[in-house]
């Protein structure tokens, strides 16, 4: 059959055997064409120009600096060594040469890690420096290899370590700014990056870390020398909110590998909350000056404890006698702060502390930060008691902030750990109290620190004003008569306060040289002298001096110029 | 003249030939060059990186002030050593207050000594 069909059509046959022959070949060059169009006209580099050169490192974090740009934290290239124990030829020689190259690693342990039979993946160091990466790389073992990673460091160790924060092995915030840069402040991160180069603005705090270390340093001084459990220090800018120092005492250290924080080193000044105590007496003061129902020449009378109901309300200082208001700020006297409390009313009184924001949990960007704890009953001993700071508890930076608003002309600003500048400041900024208020405000805190029971902040030169608190504390729901909480809140140059200063000392011990006080006049306040003696100079406040204060320098001097 | 023609044609291929392969081997060679630069770049920058670290690490206040109790006699400033600029001709002290060092002597390289 095959036969007779090649014989019959043999002219048709290879005129279709051409055409086909001819189809296929057109066909294949079309192909090439295709091909050759496609590569050069159309095709994409794997990698165009503008992405070669880029390492395979993940996306750098911002660097963290404080307000003068001193470098807070910053990544550094790291590479973590691994291995494929199924390539290596000759584990006993792979593991010769590592251990002797990485003398870190036990040739016990990593004999044994290598022949698990089935892995295909160990580690051998992760975080390893250049030199060691490339002194094994070298040693050119097949199945042994490395990744370039980040690692996150802070150079300046445990200073300012709760505002910064720490991150995890992966390079994720856990705590503090390097949480706020992750989460709610990702667009804010955002917002640093420059794709182009694939690096990133540093995020810039508000931090001084001069003012930083003077504070950590005189704290730490005063924790020792009274014996205290901890203690804690802010030095806050009045009027743009920004946080200039933060040092809360113990504290621990970002860098190292395991950082499991006990409760003490926790940042007890945005994740605690304490019985702020009489500095919470300044609240009172403003409320009343606020709503009118007192003045300068008012007086109350302490003569006798207040009852209310079966409470009783008496003086530390017992004056018993009639006290004007100024007498009752600088004697710090309960009895007079709960009676204009009772002046104001209830209703007032909650809503004042509703305005000034004490009853509301205070946001900022370190993500650590702690509800107040307020009265479950607003009746007239809770509004009497927490006219004098018991009975509520707040976070100490919220106490700050809220009496800087009050010396600082009435204008409530929101505290920050970023850098502001005034203007941004005045746009979030909102009126509190009247300015006449703040006024007499600032007489007061001025005058409690002449003549009053804060003597000892009275820097000469600087015009400190404040405020003490001694809280007794809650010890298993009851008031203990020997623990207590040394708080001073002051603000410096008083005429128009421009630093609020807060320093707390939780549990001090009375000594022979405070004459067996324990009270906040003997160990908060003089550390704080020290501290606003300390950093005046570097935040550029011009010291200025009346007759009395150069009559004081010139006794202060006099023994001195003898040993000079 | 259909000669001339092809021989002219297969002369432009040959030239446009060897002018695009080195037009191509010149880029490649940029390519590579930018390569290089930019790892160059990004070594720099990691190294700068380091360097900042390092610096910040070693200017540390903590650290400036424990080598500065440690060396100098230096105490802290009190507000009453604070001079404008225009007060500052009235508060010229009678007397140098500093003895400097006489010729020869070098303070610096005494510390020096005393630290080794």
């Amino acid at each position: 059959m095959a036969k007779d069909f090649d014989l019959n059509n043999s002219k048709l046959g290879g005129q279709n055997r051409i055409r086909l022959l001819a189809i296929i070949f057109c066909a294949f060059f079309l192909m090439i064409a295709l091909q050759l169009g496609k590569l050069t006209l159309l095709h994409k580099f794997e990698t165009s120009v503008s992405e070669l050169g880029h390492r395979d490192l993940p996306l750098p974090r911002p660097d963290i600096v404080d307000r003068n740009g001193v470098v807070m934290a910053t990544d550094i290239a790291v590479s973590s060594l691994y291995s494929d124990p199924r390539k290596i030829t000759d584990i006993d020689e792979a593991v010769e040469l590592l251990t002797a190259t990485l003398p870190e690693l036990d040739a016990k342990t990593l004999r044994g890690r290598l022949t698990q039979p089935g892995k295909a993946f160990v580690w051998l160091k992760r975080q390893a420096s250049p030199e060691e990466r490339d002194a094994v790389y070298n040693l050119g073992i097949p199945g042994v290899g490395y990744v370039n990673e980040r690692k996150r460091v802070y150079p300046l160790g445990r200073l300012a370590a709760h505002t910064i924060g720490y991150v995890d092995v992966d390079t994720k915030g856990i705590a503090g700014i390097e949480k706020f840069l992750d989460d709610q402040g990702a667009l804010y991160t955002a917002s640093l990056g420059e794709p182009e180069t694939q690096t990133s603005q540093p995020a810039q705090l508000s931090i001084d870390i001069r003012v930083q270390q003077a504070v950590t340093d005189e704290v730490a001084k005063a924790v020792v020398k009274f014996k205290a459990k901890s203690g804690g220090g802010i030095i806050l800018d009045t009027e743009t909110g920004e946080i200039l120092a933060l040092v809360s005492l113990p504290d621990y250290n970002p860098n190292a590998e395991d950082k499991r924080l006990t409760s003490d080193q926790q940042n007890r000044l945005t994740s605690g909350v304490f019985e702020l105590g009489s500095v919470i007496k300044a609240v009172t003061f403003a409320m009343a000056f606020d709503y009118g129902t007192t003045s300068m020449t008012a007086t109350y009378d302490a003569r006798h404890p207040l009852i209310i109901g079966n409470a009783r309300i008496s003086d530390f200082h017992a004056t018993r006698r009639m006290l004007t208001v100024p007498e009752v700020f600088t004697n710090s006297s309960n009895i007079g702060t709960a009676r204009m409390a009772m002046q104001v009313g209830l209703e007032g009184h909650h809503e004042f502390l509703q305005r000034v924001g004490l009853l509301d949990r205070l946001v900022t960007e370190v993500p650590e930060s702690a509800r107040p704890l307020l009265p479950r009953i607003w009746n007239k001993l809770a509004s009497a008691t927490a006219a004098f700071g018991h009975g509520f508890a707040v976070q100490p930076l919220q106490g700050l902030s809220v009496v800087a608003d009050l010396i600082n002309g009435g204008m409530s600003v929101p505290p920050t750990f970023l850098k502001r500048t005034k203007e941004e400041a005045q746009v979030l900024a909102h009126r509190i109290v009247k300015p006449e208020t703040s006024e007499k405000m600032r007489y007061l805190f001025r005058l409690n620190v002449t003549e009053g029971t804060a003597a000892k902040a009275d820097v000469i030169g600087y015009r400190v004003g404040g405020k003490t608190g001694t809280a007794e504390k809650v010890i298993n729901g009851h008031y203990s008569k020997d623990k207590s909480l040394a708080t001073f809140i002051g603000a410096f140059p008083m005429e128009s306060p421009k630093y609020a200063i807060f320093v707390m000392l939780d549990e001090p011990q009375a000594l022979p040289e405070t004459y067996g006080f324990s009270t906040a006049g003997w160990n908060a306040v003089p550390t704080a002298a020290n501290i606003i003696e300390r950093v005046a100079p570097l935040l550029g406040v011009m010291p200025k001096f009346t007759e009395d204060d150069l009559a004081k320098l010139a006794k202060q001097n006099k023994p001195e110029a003898k040993h000079g | 003249m259909l000669k001339v023609g092809n021989a002219f044609l297969v002369m432009t291929v040959l030239i446009s030939a060897f002018f695009l392969y080195s037009l191509e081997h010149g880029t490649r060679g940029i390519e590579r060059q930018i390569v290089k630069l930019k790892t160059g770049i990004s070594d720099e920058r990691e190294a700068i990186k380091l360097l900042n670290a390092e610096w910040s690490s070693l200017t540390r206040p903590d650290r400036l002030q424990h080598l500065a109790e440690e060396q100098l006699k230096l105490q802290p400033m009190k507000a009453g050593q604070v001079v404008t600029y225009a007060d500052l001709a009235n508060r010229i002290p009678a007397a140098a207050p500093v003895q400097l060092p006489s010729d020869g002597s070098d303070p610096i390289g005494s510390i020096l000594e005393k630290m080794q």
